[in-house]
């Protein structure tokens, strides 16, 4: 188990975590502040990116913890359950219609961007209309057969009107087995594990922006993301300026896409870009950087025999043993 | 007088006060009647053992079973009661998420891989607890999830408020 102190970027965002929740607690112009007059020089503005850096890294952190603690619950529920796709809606059955009711929207999740709110009711999906005594179930059940990155088309009802809305399944992230259920199979010992599948190394420092129409104009092209920042050390080939219009041939729509993308590579793998560079098109080989994580290169799927006839076979994800 | 004599005396006298002889031995029929019935009652008293034995192995099975499966009717009472408070605590929360726009103009690919990262993690455990939840699954297995996805939507509140601080600094 990984032992935790309070680094000076721990505090740092504790302190910043304490004046979100006083926001959350107390929406409205925060007090003006007297700030001290201070001269704009050299020193000052290195401190001003240290302390930034320091206060990413530390949100990147809290990131991977609270990643790693849920997975843990997860895999207790789902155990050995590989990734399959979500939409991030917590349902329950509608009382006075046929259909499910959306009790939760997950923040950030597929079903948000795809404009469902609390309270809709879902009452078609993918055509198939929700009949019966458990429409919720029925929904569960189809999501269950949904490939991650395909679309889902969902009637909702919203104030007594239809709407038809187009929601992307994302691939869940994926459900580790933990070092005590892999002693059980008779594997390990295990390396420590830092969490979800996030970027690290060269690429942290890769900036990037969503296309706007004006934005698309000046650089050619009306879709991709704009790298505002390549990233360090040549690492995937790309230059400040370039537009991505393609990753493996995904699309990017925006550059939380882009991210999401690229989150779903391991450090080694190789890929292929498609950008504009000055205004032409260019087909980039790149390999992402060993350095880029802590994930560890050898980590795999693999299919393990049950121990008794009555139980199935289960996919457990297999860490090496050499070093990230 | 000799104190021998006197106990002699008592003796005798006690013997005499001793009632008649008890009455006439019973015949076969009332010894097999009486057998029965003795029989009858050690057999109660060993249905009796027997179903207490029963009770105790039963309960010790189940409190084995609520201590591995961390179910009691007071935790079940107890998951009940807080889950709707953790719900309420979220709320705070994913009301400040949902003022700020879906990503910052530029994207600092570091911060948003955390932020993307747990935003697929709430997802998936949104999609459990739909599941769990109407498969009637264990008050403990909800409270549990409904935990984690507190403890992640505060992460993502920090990370984004760390977002957007970077993000205004720049």
């Amino acid at each position: 188990m990984k032992k935790f102190h309070l680094t000076p970027s721990w505090h740092m965002l504790i302190a910043s975590s304490a004046a979100a929740c006083v926001a959350v607690a107390a929406p409205g112009p925060p007090p003006a502040a007297v700030l001290p007059e201070v001269r704009a020089d050299g020193d000052l503005d290195a401190q001003l990116d240290a302390a930034r850096k320091r206060l990413e890294e530390a949100a990147h952190e809290v990131a991977q913890l609270s990643s790693q603690l849920s997975g843990s619950v997860i895999q207790q529920v789902m155990p050995f359950e590989p990734g399959h796709a979500i939409i991030g809606v917590q349902l329950e059955p509608a009382t006075g219609t046929a259909g499910a009711r959306v009790r939760e929207v997950s923040p950030g999740g597929p079903a948000a961007e795809a404009g469902i709110h609390v309270g809709d009711v879902i009452v078609a999906v993918n055509g198939t209309e929700l009949k019966g005594r458990e429409p919720a179930r029925q929904v569960v059940r189809i999501m269950r057969d949904v490939q991650p990155d395909a679309t889902v088309h969902l009637r909702v009802l919203r104030d007594g009107k239809t709407r038809e809305l187009s929601v992307t399944a994302r691939p869940g992230p994926a459900v580790l087995a933990s070092v005590h259920g892999l002693s059980d199979l008779g594997f390990g010992p295990f390396p420590e594990w830092h969490g979800a599948l996030m970027l690290h190394g060269p690429l942290m420092d890769m900036e990037l922006a969503t296309l706007t129409p004006r934005l698309g104009g000046y650089f050619g092209s009306d879709q991709g993301v704009l790298v505002v920042r390549a990233p360090a050390d040549g690492a995937l080939k790309l230059e400040d300026g370039d537009v991505i219009l393609a990753i493996d041939g995904r699309q990017p729509t925006s550059g939380s896409h882009a991210t999401r993308i690229l989150s779903s590579y391991q450090p080694g793998e190789k890929l292929t870009l498609r950008i504009i560079r000055q205004h032409k098109t260019l087909e980039v080989d790149a390999t992402l950087p060993e350095s880029m994580g802590r994930i560890r290169k050898d980590m795999m799927w693999r299919e393990v025999a049950p121990r008794e006839r009555t139980e199935p076979a289960r996919r457990v994800l297999i860490l090496g043993r050499d070093e990230a | 007088m000799h104190p021998d004599l006197d106990q002699q005396r008592s003796l005798a006298r006690r013997l005499r006060e001793l009632p008649d002889e008890a009455a006439q031995p019973y015949g076969w029929r009332e010894f097999q009647r009486r057998s029965g019935a003795r029989r009858r009652a050690g057999q109660g008293l060993a249905g009796g053992r027997a179903l207490a034995t029963a009770s105790v192995l039963a309960l010790g099975i189940i409190a084995v079973w609520t201590r591995l499966d961390g179910w009691s009717p007071q935790s079940a009472r107890l998951t009940r009661e807080a889950l709707p408070p953790l719900a309420g605590r979220t709320a705070a929360m994913e009301h400040w998420l949902a003022s700020l726009p879906s990503e910052p103009a530029v994207v600092h690919v570091g911060t948003r891989a955390a932020v993307t990262g747990l935003e697929d993690r709430i997802a998936q455990v949104d999609d459990l607890l739909s599941a769990e939840r109407l498969d009637e699954a264990h008050p403990a297995r909800l409270l549990a999830l409904q935990q984690a996805r507190t403890r992640l939507v505060g992460a993502l509140v920090q990370v984004r408020y760390a977002e957007t601080l970077a993000d205004e600094s720049r």
